[in-house]
């Protein structure tokens, strides 16, 4: 019969020999950790899961939705686990399975991309209450929220058509999601809104956080005489260093990154998600939650505007205070027409009110003033 | 040689004919060698200040000790073992195929454009995927073939580019003319229908796929030892000059090793997409090219040694999640323990003639 | 800034991590042994680079712990293949999956650390060439050193008595050892070194380039590395060259987009493989004799 093991393989069958006692003496013991996924009362002990696409102290999107997970830390009768750096795949199943192995009954899959892997193994574990940040769909058990960051972005737009001497900005995103289009879309409003001339470069990186790539990116937006940068992406920190080596200013954004940029800084949009986090898992836990697709704006706390830099004239900064003021009113519309997209088309046409948000999470385009395409 | 004769001189270190002695101490280093890789990987892991007791039965509760963790372990083997398959079959005639990661891709992308573009009816959608699977898979090492047997350009070389180049194919397609139209302007494709999807044999990420694997092993094993196909195969690999002066149409055995391991490894992309994913995106494959390079190698190209390092790997990838989840450890913390296995079984077999020696 | 310059600058500022790991490798594999780890190296550089810095506040520290750090890497490599005599492929996957998992396990805490990067320097008066003067003369230490190290290796590898050696051992370690060389010693020399040099382009991204520290920073950077050796034909020179072209890709690629000309990215960045396909095609005869043959036993399919 000859040799059906390789002599390389003769450490293989150790290996094996040890998987199979392994396998055998976990069948016989108690290996079945499937918990029960009942909805928890709020006050049995409930174990929460966060996903994160990045790391959690990445200075930006997931170190913010971190600070809502300590936030959570603080409850009585919680335990957290959490998971960094999940793909937005299936790997993204894996995990969550994993999670809800170990006790999991709320989930908060916190990156774009984690929905669809959540709304599949949601479909498995209807007992499980699936939280999802910055989704635009829901299931019976997989609800969304996220904030209106665009107002905070249409502020800082402000800041940058005062502050800019060449009239021209640069915005460096990841994907033409809508959310995306939103900021930049409200970022060069806002600019507009005080100089006329100015225009919005875009560039897009096709990543939630590759600073090689981003570096390059301001660089190049720079040596093309953008003078103020702006950032929707998961890790601004790499980009507004490498605005501030170049000399240009730079709006951050989830975080208050002003420490990286002590000439160039500006402000930036960022998030508060404690309050919301809190809200959303005493509900799961008093069983008063519906699904739903929550979304919150500056009014309710969830976006901030971070303090100025020294960048921005005292008149300035008056200015926006003053704006903000109008927007938490509601005397002032971002996105109230007229609303020309790059085409000169009408979008949102004139003397009509700003969309609904669920209405304005379908723009899929930009605003004239934008220079660049969204990639087909 | 017949089996007990066989077992026997495998204890006692006699030669089994053309394949050498095969001394018990042989077994003995190995088995020592993969302890020192676990000692290794404990010594880093108290370096930064963890347990790693509790690292190694974090990592193995959560691939053997639950029946979650088995089954993914399994749904691991499926592209592991298909993507080792993809090496070992032209490694049988003496090609190096480090290919298999873009083969996987485009088998991926074909089988995408089958379910969803054919327009072919629900019965048909798989059996149609999985065909168009393999001639993405098999085309695309097609080339690689054409490439060393006309162009006389080498074949590891010109598989490993094409990897890159598969990967940003499938790339532009996602993020271009695929793009789900009702997505949120999101890079993937369209959800695939139902009927597309490969029926599950357990849990519900465990699909039909795995019995790919398993008969792609057997298949291999079969012809390798009872065809002559397989006999002439092999001598091909052994020795190419002998083989054609004894008439072996050598060129072709090449060209047509090549293509059905692309194939094979180009069905591993269609179980993927039909299997898991549901969809066609981006980062589809997590080195699974490679990692069954790896698995080939590690089983000396033969089915019972691919499905043992299968399985390790599986074990240690999926081990990966309860380190974050559990330890707060990056999950890419579990390539240092594969690395170190790899290092001490590449360490612990000493067999080429030694520079300078 | 015009077009043509922008694009050469970004060239030179997105080739810069490349083209050291491209050279190193050149050197390795003109020593009859290639490195598929060098994407490990290359990570192992950038981190240890990174937190050598935040710890010591020095990034000139720092660079001379990228430097060490993959050079150790790629003397495992070495190691295994030189003295045990493994196969050459799965040692080096074996090594970029070990870099992978080192970095991001040593790195982890460090994601959030700020460090005193390594600046630019604009050379007075050079720097004011219009055209010329950004695209050369406004980079930091380490894109400034790496061109006239490409011109070093290339005197090196072609016209010094060690580059003869060198390629000697890359030849034929049989033929070396009568010689009277130590084949042996010259190849661990030349993958260590070469492992050195990727580990100073993962330094570069890392402390330059964007002076922060992520998991997979390189983002596959030294696989590229390793395809642009084959496409220069193992001559440092044609590998610099290599590597400017790979970072005029990237660079153009973002030009293009800022101006809303709708090139998809993805196609451009295929062209860096699909050019070195050609070129194998092309110049296959020449390719052939450029080739070390020492090589060889790595792409028998034996080992």
């Amino acid at each position: 019969m000859g040799n059906i093991l390789p002599k390389r393989g003769r450490w293989l069958l150790l290996f094996a020999a040890i998987f199979a006692i392994g396998l055998f003496a976990a069948a016989c013991g108690d290996d079945d950790n499937s918990s029960s996924s009942k909805a928890a009362g709020s006050d049995k002990k409930v174990t929460i899961g966060f996903l994160y696409v990045g790391a959690v102290d990445d200075g930006g999107y997931n170190q913010a939705a971190y600070q809502g997970q300590k936030a959570v830390e603080k409850l009585p009768n919680v335990k957290v686990i959490k998971a960094e750096n999940v793909p937005e795949s299936a790997e993204a199943e894996r995990v969550m399975e994993q999670m809800i192995q170990q006790g999991a009954t709320i989930i908060f899959p916190t990156s774009f991309g984690h929905l669809d892997p959540a709304i599949k193994v949601g479909a498995k574990y209807p007992n499980v209450i699936f939280l999802h940040q910055g989704g635009l769909k829901t299931a019976s058990n997989v609800g969304t929220y996220f904030g209106a960051s665009w107002e905070a972005n249409y502020l800082a737009g402000i800041a940058a058509g005062k502050v800019t001497k060449t009239n021209k900005l640069g915005y460096v995103v990841a994907f033409p999601i809508s959310q995306t289009l939103l900021n930049i879309n409200a970022f060069q409003l806002g600019a507009k809104s005080v100089n006329p001339a100015v225009t919005t470069t875009v560039v897009f990186t096709a990543n939630w956080c590759d600073p090689a790539k981003i570096s390059e990116s301001v660089k190049n937006l720079k040596d093309q005489g953008v003078d103020v940068l702006n950032q929707h992406q998961d890790c601004p920190g790499a980009g507004i260093q490498a605005a501030e080596k170049a000399g240009i200013f730079s709006v951050g954004y989830h975080v208050d990154d002003s420490k990286l940029a002590p000439n160039g800084w500006l402000t930036a949009a960022t998030w508060d998600w404690t309050k919301l986090f809190v809200d959303l898992v005493n509900q799961v836990r008093a069983g008063t939650y519906k699904v739903s697709q929550i979304r919150q704006s500056m009014a309710d706390g969830v976006v901030k505007l971070a303090p100025f830099g020294k960048a921005v004239p005292k008149d300035v900064q008056d200015q926006i205070t003053a704006t903000q003021a109008k927007i938490l009113a509601g005397t002032l519309q971002i996105f109230a027409g007229p609303i020309k997209d790059q085409s000169g088309k009408e979008r949102i046409k004139a003397g009509e009110k700003q969309p609904e948000v669920t209405s304005l999470e379908q723009m899929d385009y930009l605003v004239e003033g934008v220079v660049g395409k969204i990639p087909q | 040689m017949t089996v007990a004769a066989t077992v026997r001189a495998r204890f006692t270190g006699q030669s089994l004919g053309n394949l050498g002695p095969v001394p018990v101490s042989a077994l003995l280093r190995f088995g020592a060698a993969i302890a020192v890789a676990m000692l290794a990987f404990a010594a880093i892991i108290l370096a930064d200040g963890t347990n790693p007791l509790e690292t190694l039965r974090l990592m193995w509760d959560a691939s053997v000790g639950t029946d979650f963790g088995r089954t993914e372990v399994l749904v691991k083997v499926i592209p592991f073992g298909l993507c080792a398959l993809a090496v070992a079959i032209p490694a049988r005639v003496g090609l190096i195929n480090v290919g298999g990661e873009g083969q996987f891709y485009i088998g991926a992308w074909a089988a995408a454009g089958a379910v969803l573009y054919s327009g072919a009816p629900g019965w048909a959608l798989i059996p149609v995927a999985f065909v168009a699977g393999a001639i993405g898979g098999g085309a695309w090492a097609g080339i690689v073939a054409l490439l060393r047997v006309k162009g006389k350009v080498n074949e590891a070389i010109s598989s490993l580019l094409l990897n890159f180049v598969a990967i940003q194919f499938v790339n532009y397609f996602v993020y271009g003319p695929w793009k789900d139209p009702d997505g949120p302007n999101w890079p993937f494709s369209p959800k695939f229908p139902d009927a597309a999807m490969l029926p599950m044999v357990y849990g519900d990420r465990l699909s039909l796929a795995i019995l790919f694997v398993a008969v792609g092993l057997v298949a291999l094993f079969l012809i390798l030892r009872y065809t002559r196909v397989g006999y002439e195969a092999r001598v091909v690999g052994g020795n190419p000059l002998a083989a054609e002066r004894a008439g072996i149409p050598v060129g072709r055995y090449l060209l047509w090793a090549l293509i059905i391991g692309g194939a094979v490894a180009g069905i591993a992309g269609m179980a993927e997409v039909t299997g898991i994913q549901g969809r066609l995106r981006p980062g589809i494959s997590v080195n699974y090219g490679y990692i069954g390079f790896l698995a080939a190698w590690l089983g000396g190209h033969r089915p019972l040694g691919i499905v043992l390092a299968c399985l390790l790997f599986g074990a240690i990838s999926v081990g990966g999640d309860s380190l974050q989840i559990g330890l707060d450890l990056p999950g890419s913390t579990v390539n240092i323990l594969m690395a170190l296995i790899l290092f001490a079984v590449l360490a612990g077999r000493k067999n080429r003639t030694k520079v300078g020696a | 800034m015009n077009f043509i310059t922008a694009v050469s600058t970004g060239a030179v500022r997105a080739g810069t991590s490349v083209m050291y790991a491209s050279l190193g490798e050149v050197v390795a594999e003109r020593a009859g042994i290639i490195n598929l780890g060098v994407e490990g190296c290359m990570l192992a550089g950038a981190c240890a680079g990174y937190i050598a810095t935040a710890e010591t506040g020095s990034p000139y520290i720092g660079i001379v712990a990228a430097f060490a750090a993959g050079g150790l890497l790629a003397t495992i490599h070495a190691f295994l293949v030189v003295t045990r005599g493994a196969n050459q492929l799965a040692s080096g996957l074996a090594l970029m999956f070990l870099g992978l998992g080192l970095t991001a396990f040593f790195g982890r805490p460090y994601v959030k650390v700020q460090i005193t990067p390594l600046k630019d320097y604009a050379i007075p008066g050079l720097a004011d060439l219009p055209y010329v003067g950004p695209v050369l003369f406004e980079h930091d230490v380490l894109t400034y050193s790496v061109f006239p190290l490409a011109a070093l290796l290339w005197w090196f590898v072609f016209r010094s008595r060690w580059g003869v050696m060198l390629r000697a051992v890359g030849e034929s370690t049989e033929s070396a050892f009568a010689a009277g060389l130590h084949p042996a010693r010259i190849q661990y020399a030349a993958v260590a070194f070469g492992g050195a040099l990727a580990g100073l382009g993962g330094a570069q991204i890392s402390l330059a380039y964007t002076a922060t520290w992520v998991e997979n920073l390189t983002q596959g950077r030294g696989f590229i590395a390793v395809a642009l050796v084959i496409f220069a034909m193992w001559n440092p020179l044609r590998a610099m060259a290599g590597a400017l072209l790979f970072g005029g890709a990237v660079a153009l690629q973002l030009q293009l987009q800022a101006r809303g000309v709708g090139v998809s990215p993805f196609l451009l960045d295929m062209t860096p493989y699909l050019l070195t396909i050609v070129v194998l095609l092309v110049w296959a005869q020449r390719g052939r004799d450029a080739f070390p043959a020492g090589l060889n036993k790595v792409f028998r399919g034996t080992g």
